[in-house]
């Protein structure tokens, strides 16, 4: 099945915001920022920067006319600084002039004098100086306080897990422009038209509907375009309204890294607590995390770690606490994931901690403890049509784990210095916005004359090819050849109030959405076809490859007569329906509810060899076991698979975020700030889609596939650690991620006791 | 500064333009010929969206300077396919389903291509050592490295 919706890549002719050329006559902008952590703003003098010939305009926060507020859950982020400065990369002014250069130059000319204050960049500093985003939030099932005196052994540890950069490749960029009756246009690179929009309306002081926003597609979002697009496009749609011109500003990849949030680090403790069989009968975690200068999404992050608290595993008695800690670091934001993947990191940091003290096989404690149906979540849920252990079984069937397991042992007892080894990795996700009233969507569909089909749905293309699976539905609910149907930009004049696309929810939202409207317009057509054919039950009509069956029996009539037929007798051949999922609550104040859809599971074998003189190593291999439901479009969704478990893998092994100690970013570009290259990558990689696994909560049986791979990346993690364990048994190991070349050598050198024979 | 003059075989078509000496190529392309299929990533050589070629060897067009190319044959992109038919490669980048955001696209195809051109039956690692230069954060490179695969074969 191949995804039309790609040819113009290959050809090199999609636009991306970047590209647009929409007037003769652009302007550009360039963003300068903060370079202290925390200060106060004493003088900003601008003479210089506005004497540079070229140069238009320097808006500051005193050029707002509305509000100078971008925060979206708490508002408590301003779009430029007024007085005070809580974080290098803060936005202070922008620069406009008739080229990047002049502005960029012009920029370095602004003299701005700070008065430096103590800063923080540590969570669990910030939150003994009482320097929280939100009260902390609680999740607990069963009474932890009584069932460790049921425990045969109780474990405790720390667990680090560091940033990371999303590294879209097309970096954040808009340009708006005046349009009649003093509106403005944007083209946004956003996965949010309607989060922008809102605010522009805000910072603007003009009406919702005087603003509209275009995404045509964007190339990469990974969440970092969630809530942190819209600066930038707030940003131009200020210029362009005082300028009268258009505004276009793409950040350079080097401020992309240092002015946008990326992945929340977090710290936690855990305690866990056993029987001698292996059964995990209380868990007791707490998370700092580093939501950075600002709230941004980390209030509704903090709240998918908790929900993420025990992966894939039943644990009758939980405790788990999450504090989100004010620093002075760029706010930290979305990432695939979304706050998951650290709850699952410290699950299995806990799991295997307590393997080594029981002296139970890691992989066996994860199989006494997986899900079942009808085991209750910490937040209230009870899992339902529960696929942790027909996933986990089959991956050790399909993959012959036992064989695997041989063949690694052989090699390690021929081979001293290098080591191999495998991990496990189950995952259990969850699938809808926790914030429920995020789960609506709507589609608008037309059927023009000539038979071609338009659609439109709040879903922005950003490579996950959601646009893809959208035609695959109309193409089978209308069966006609999915290349008479277009997708259009995702625009807000055409659809209204739409929740981001995040939470791997695109597809399923939008999905039902342009099903129903869809649906709606080809009863009209089967009604108008059975009166055509004369008979009184339009049930009997069908509509197959484009013509019109009646009580099983091919007829003349075809889509495209029935089309024009449908015009002619003025029956409607456009819909719009509005989807919302159905059954999902949750209640805040007991963090008890029904928050998900569904729930994704899966499980992957991972396979490294890790060079223990040198303390480098190879992803050998990645073979999955994944359940996506029945697939959509099963290139789309391996695309997807491996595409997060690559980003997974680089989250847990080789990117690294380094500040340094005034909170300057280190890593901030590419030749510092390694993501996986085609080396990178594991040698090979494996996905078997789970047989016979139909969701009756997608469209067409479907599963969401966007962000639960990330995490089959975790097993990356601990495949390195058992086998740095295998070449020094007894190993003291500390859990901090990523495990990079470097930290494994110094893990296994740093307290080399007795010397290393050569 | 003075604008110098430049003569070019730019996708299979003789062309003179005036430019700045100090102009990175990727700009000229993209800014002064609307050749927008060429991609900047990075521009620090780190990212290979901006990859062309120069006299059939692919080159990050971030680090060229505009004059470098006079006399030279360059080719983007747009001028793969310039007859409306995609190549085999391309081909088999949809079919292998090698694309998904496409901002990488158009440098991984003319990596491979540049690749083709020297060597028409290169191993893997030949195809990895050909693409190591370009990042793709999408896709996890497997079904690009088959998309290769596949052209080599056929
Ligand atoms: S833009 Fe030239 S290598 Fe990245
Ligand atoms: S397809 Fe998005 S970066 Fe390669």
């Amino acid at each position: 099945m191949i995804n039309f919706d790609s040819i113009k890549h290959v050809r090199g002719e999609s636009q991306f915001v970047y590209d647009f050329i929409p007037f003769e006559k652009v302007l550009y902008a360039y963003v300068f920022y903060s370079p202290v952590a925390h200060g106060i703003i004493k003088k900003i003098n601008l003479d210089n920067a506005l004497g540079i010939p070229g140069v238009r305009y320097i808006f500051t926060y005193k050029d707002i006319t509305g509000e100078n507020q971008v925060g979206g859950i708490i508002q408590d982020e301003v779009l430029l600084a007024e007085n005070e400065v809580d974080f290098i990369g803060q936005p202070i002014a922008l620069v406009v002039a008739d080229n990047f250069l002049t502005a960029k130059h012009a920029a370095k000319l602004i003299k701005c004098d700070i008065e430096e204050l103590p800063s923080i960049f540590d969570p669990r500093e910030a939150f003994q100086k009482g320097s929280l985003i939100i009260p902390p939030r609680v999740f607990s099932l069963g009474d932890v306080d009584e069932a460790w005196k049921e425990c045969d052994v109780i474990v405790e540890d720390r667990v680090e897990s560091g940033s990371q950069e999303h590294l879209y490749l097309e970096t954040q960029g808009s340009i708006a422009f005046p349009v009649e009756n003093e509106g403005i246009k944007i083209f946004s690179s956003t996965q949010n038209p309607t989060g922008v929009q809102r605010v522009a309306a805000r910072v603007l002081n003009m009406p919702m509907n005087k603003i509209e926003v275009d995404v045509l597609r964007i190339g990469g979002g990974f969440g970092g375009k969630e809530d942190q697009a819209t600066h930038w496009a707030v940003l131009t749609a200020m210029a362009a309204k005082k300028l009268q011109t258009a505004v276009k500003l793409i950040l350079p990849r080097q401020e992309d890294m240092r002015i946008t949030g990326k992945r929340h680090p977090y710290s936690t403790d855990f305690k866990i607590g056993l029987k001698k069989d292996g059964k995990i009968v209380a868990y007791e975690v707490t998370y700092y995390q580093n939501a950075g200068a600002a709230a941004d999404l980390s209030p509704a992050i903090l709240e998918r770690t908790l929900f993420h608290t025990t992966n894939s595993y039943y644990i009758p008695n939980v405790r788990a606490t999450a504090i989100s800690c004010k620093t002075n670091l760029p706010p930290f934001t979305a990432f695939r994931g979304f706050g998951g993947p650290q709850a699952m990191f410290v699950m299995e940091c806990a799991l295997y901690k307590a393997s080594q003290v029981l002296g139970i096989d890691y992989h066996q404690l994860q199989k006494i403890n997986l899900l079942k149906d009808g085991d209750e979540f910490p937040y209230g849920q009870r899992a339902e049509n529960c696929r942790a252990k027909v996933c986990y079984d089959s991956l050790e069937k399909i993959y012959k784990v036992d064989e695997v397991k041989g063949r690694i042992e052989k090699f390690n007892n021929q081979n001293r210095f290098i080591k191999k080894s495998y991990s496990i990795m189950p995952v259990c996700f969850g699938i809808s916005f926790t914030t429920t009233f995020l789960n609506q969507a709507s589609a608008l569909v037309h059927v023009y004359t000539d038979g071609s089909v338009s659609i439109s749905t709040a879903a922005v293309e950003m490579g996950q090819g959601v646009n893809a699976k959208l035609i695959n539905i109309a193409s089978r609910v209308f069966s006609i050849p999915p290349t008479r149907i277009k997708l259009e930009t995702t625009n807000t004049t055409r659809i209204a109030n739409t929740s981001p696309t995040a939470a791997s929810k695109g597809s399923d939202l939008n999905g039902f959405a342009t099903m129903e409207a869809c649906q709606a317009i080809l009863k009209r057509l089967k009604k108008l076809a059975a009166t055509e054919l004369k008979i009184e039950d339009e049930n009997q009509i069908e509509f197959k490859d484009e013509v019109v069956y009646c009580k099983g029996e091919k007829t003349d009539l075809t889509w495209n007569k029935i089309v024009q037929k449908a015009y002619v007798n003025r029956v409607s051949l456009s819909a719009h329906a509005f989807h919302a999922t159905p059954g999902l609550y949750f209640d805040r104040d007991t963090s008890k509810g029904h928050p998900f859809a569904y729930h994704v599971y899966g499980t992957a074998l991972i396979e490294v060899t890790v060079d223990c003189l040198r303390g480098t190593y190879k992803l050998d291999s990645v073979q999955v076991v994944h359940d996506l439901g029945e697939t959509l479009h099963p290139v789309v969704d391996k695309g997807q698979i491996e595409g997060g478990i690559v980003q997974g893998i680089g989250w847990m092994t080789m990117e690294e975020i380094i500040y340094d100690k005034r909170g300057k970013l280190i890593t901030d570009s590419l030749s510092t700030y390694k993501i996986p290259d085609v080396y990178g990558a594991p040698e090979k990689i494996e996905i078997h889609f789970l047989e016979n696994a139909p969701n009756d909560f997608g469209p067409f049986k479907s599963k969401a596939v966007g962000e639960p791979p990330f995490m089959y990346g975790i097993g990356a993690f601990f495949a390195i650690l058992k086998a740095m364990n295998v070449f020094r048994p007894g190993l003291e190991i500390k859990f901090i991620a990523p495990m990079t070349h470097e930290r494994v050598l110094m893990t296994l050198y740093s307290e080399v006791k007795e010397k290393v024979r050569l | 500064m003075r604008k110098i003059k430049i003569q070019f075989k730019l996708n299979h078509n003789d062309i003179v333009v005036e430019t700045f000496p100090n102009r990175r190529l990727l700009d000229l392309l993209r800014d002064d010929l609307n050749l927008t299929g060429t991609k900047e990533g990075c521009g620090i050589g780190e990212c290979g969206a901006c990859t062309i070629l120069i006299n059939n060897k692919a080159v990050n067009s971030c680090l060229i300077l505009a004059p470098e190319v006079d006399g030279k044959e360059v080719l983007t992109i747009e001028g793969l396919s310039s007859n409306g038919q995609l190549t085999t490669l391309q081909e088999n980048f949809l079919k292998y389903g090698a694309i998904q955001c496409g901002f990488c696209t158009p440098g991984m195809v003319l990596s491979a291509h540049a690749l083709l051109i020297k060597n028409s039956q290169p191993i893997e690692d030949e195809i990895k050592d050909a693409i190591a230069g370009n990042l793709c954060r999408c896709t996890g490179y497997k079904q690009i490295i088959e998309a290769i695969k596949a052209t080599v074969k056929s």
